[in-house]
């Protein structure tokens, strides 16, 4: 190929990429931002003719964001928040692997406590509040039981579904190795459920999430939660709803982050209703 | 901690006193209510996202956002917006319901192929043949997925907003059982509130099942 065909094929190309672009941008980042337009110029709107003063909207919070934002309080609740999510969720990830494993590979396990593990999950956790706030008092240890009980069973379903549809052929090869079971199981049953054990966690990180911001909302302990509540009773919209939009924003990056993982370490792994 | 034979006690005593019943239904028509609203907004609203692409492709990135949100946090405006009555903790359960629906709807519109609708064109379909022939069995299973996540969660809603609106319902028999530190009330309670969730899962999977025979 000469240079200047080559120079020649890399124009057509750029202008491809071009007219890619700018039809991408046509058809779909143009509506995105004229509908997000439309939301808050009607949230705009609706608050400005109908709602007292003191009524969040798009304005007046992100006038408020620069002063929230750099708010020691605000950091320190955001901080409280996060650690004791992260905290529960690594917990939860841990005892449900293990358990969701086993549940996954021992048909007695299982149908030992496969009812209870579902009747937990079916419950609203919100309801065990009342009782854990009884058990572990108005206090940061509530609210980590709140979250480890939020998220560890879709943890412990999802684990023990992959461990069960592990494709029988690699055990069989692996038992005719005569490797033994503990190696059978983290060799090929854990990296085999993987697909599910994060739709487990993409789950569990939402509800661990609201989990979070209802024990703080029933037992005042600080945190996001509580920040939330505290700025909304004293009128102070604006601020409170900043932390709704960080809330958010956590809800949506855990999202984005696991489904991110499943197609960069997965691909072959359709994402399906596996997921609740 | 109590023993289980207290909780069983206590239990009767709940269920035998007039007091549950009332709550029972309270809550009920609470859950009822706003799951409904949910329903019937957010399957025509799903459907119609799935035909209008255009509409779709606007509104999909905030459905996602507003799904992965917890809706919990919105509960102290709605309090001091709205106050203590009725509506304020129907819009919590819709809330909680209408996103799942929603989302999954769209996720379903996604997944139908162009190709389907295209033949269908070829062919001269009208546009209602369409949508009874294409969309409507193509979304309805993504919808009913939908369903089942927004039952479970509209129970959460519920439950949250007897807690943290006015104190009525199920949510009030915990709160006053919590409140006398009377553990074996509290247990007896999530007992009954635990029953129901797995009989409403159990309905939701049902539902789903019927719904996804001849998906894949």
């Amino acid at each position: 190929m000469t240079e200047s065909t080559m120079n020649a094929s890399l124009a057509v190309d750029a202008a491809r990429d071009g007219a890619a672009i700018s039809e991408r941008l046509r058809t779909r980042v143009m509506p995105r931002v004229l509908t997000g337009l439309f939301i808050l110029l009607a949230w705009e709107f609706v608050v400005r003719a109908l709602a007292p003063a003191y009524v969040a909207k798009p304005t007046t919070v992100i006038a408020a964001i620069p002063r929230v934002i750099v708010d020691p309080v605000f950091l320190r609740a955001t901080g409280a928040t996060l650690a004791a999510v992260a905290e529960g969720l690594v917990i939860a990830l841990i005892f449900g692997t293990i358990i969701g494993l086993l549940m996954g590979r021992s048909p007695s396990f299982e149908r030992g406590i496969r009812h209870y593990v579902n009747g937990f999950y079916a419950v609203p956790m919100i309801v065990v509040l009342p009782l854990f706030s009884l058990w572990f008092g108005y206090s940061g240890v509530t609210r980590i039981a709140t979250i480890i009980f939020a998220a560890i069973f879709s943890i412990i379903i999802n684990v023990a579904d992959g461990a069960r549809s592990v494709p029988r052929e690699y055990l069989e090869v692996a038992r005719s190795f005569r490797s033994n079971r503990l190696s059978m199981l983290t060799g090929i049953v854990l990296p085999s459920s993987m697909p599910y054990l994060l739709a487990g966690v993409r789950l569990a990180a939402g509800r661990a999430l609201i989990g979070a911001v209802v024990a703080e909302f029933f037992i005042s302990v600080g945190g996001l939660g509580y920040y939330i509540l505290y700025n909304s009773r004293s009128y102070h919209h604006n601020e409170a709803f900043v932390g709704v939009l960080l809330l958010a924003a956590f809800g949506v990056s855990f999202e984005l982050l696991v489904n991110w993982a499943t197609r960069r370490f997965m691909p072959w792994y359709r994402r399906d209703e596996k997921t609740s | 901690m109590v023993p289980f034979s207290e909780t069983l006690v206590r239990l009767w005593q709940l269920v035998s006193g007039g007091q549950f019943i009332p709550q029972l239904i309270d809550s009920t028509v609470l859950f009822l209510t706003g799951f409904l609203i949910a329903l019937v907004i957010g399957m025509p609203l799903g459907l119609l996202l799935a035909r209008v692409r255009v509409l779709r492709v606007g509104i999909e990135p905030y459905i996602m956002i507003l799904y992965a949100t917890p809706m919990v946090a919105l509960i102290p405006f709605i309090l001091s917006l709205m106050g203590f009555g009725f509506v304020p903790k129907v819009l919590v359960v819709f809330l909680f319901a209408v996103f799942p629906i929603l989302y999954n709807t769209v996720e379903g519109a996604r997944s139908i192929k162009p190709e389907l609708i295209e033949v269908a064109k070829s062919y001269r379909s009208s546009e209602w043949a369409l949508w009874r022939e294409v969309m409507l069995p193509y979304t309805l299973p993504y919808t009913m997925t939908g369903v089942r996540q927004a039952i479970g969660r509209a129970l959460v809603g519920m439950v949250a907003a007897e807690f943290f609106l006015s104190s009525t319902g199920l949510g009030q028999l915990i709160m006053g059982a919590s409140q006398n530190f009377d553990t074996g009330g509290v247990f007896a309670s999530i007992l009954i509130i635990g029953l129901i969730g797995v009989g409403l899962m159990r309905l939701g999977l049902k539902i789903e099942q019927h719904f996804a025979r001849w998906r894949n």
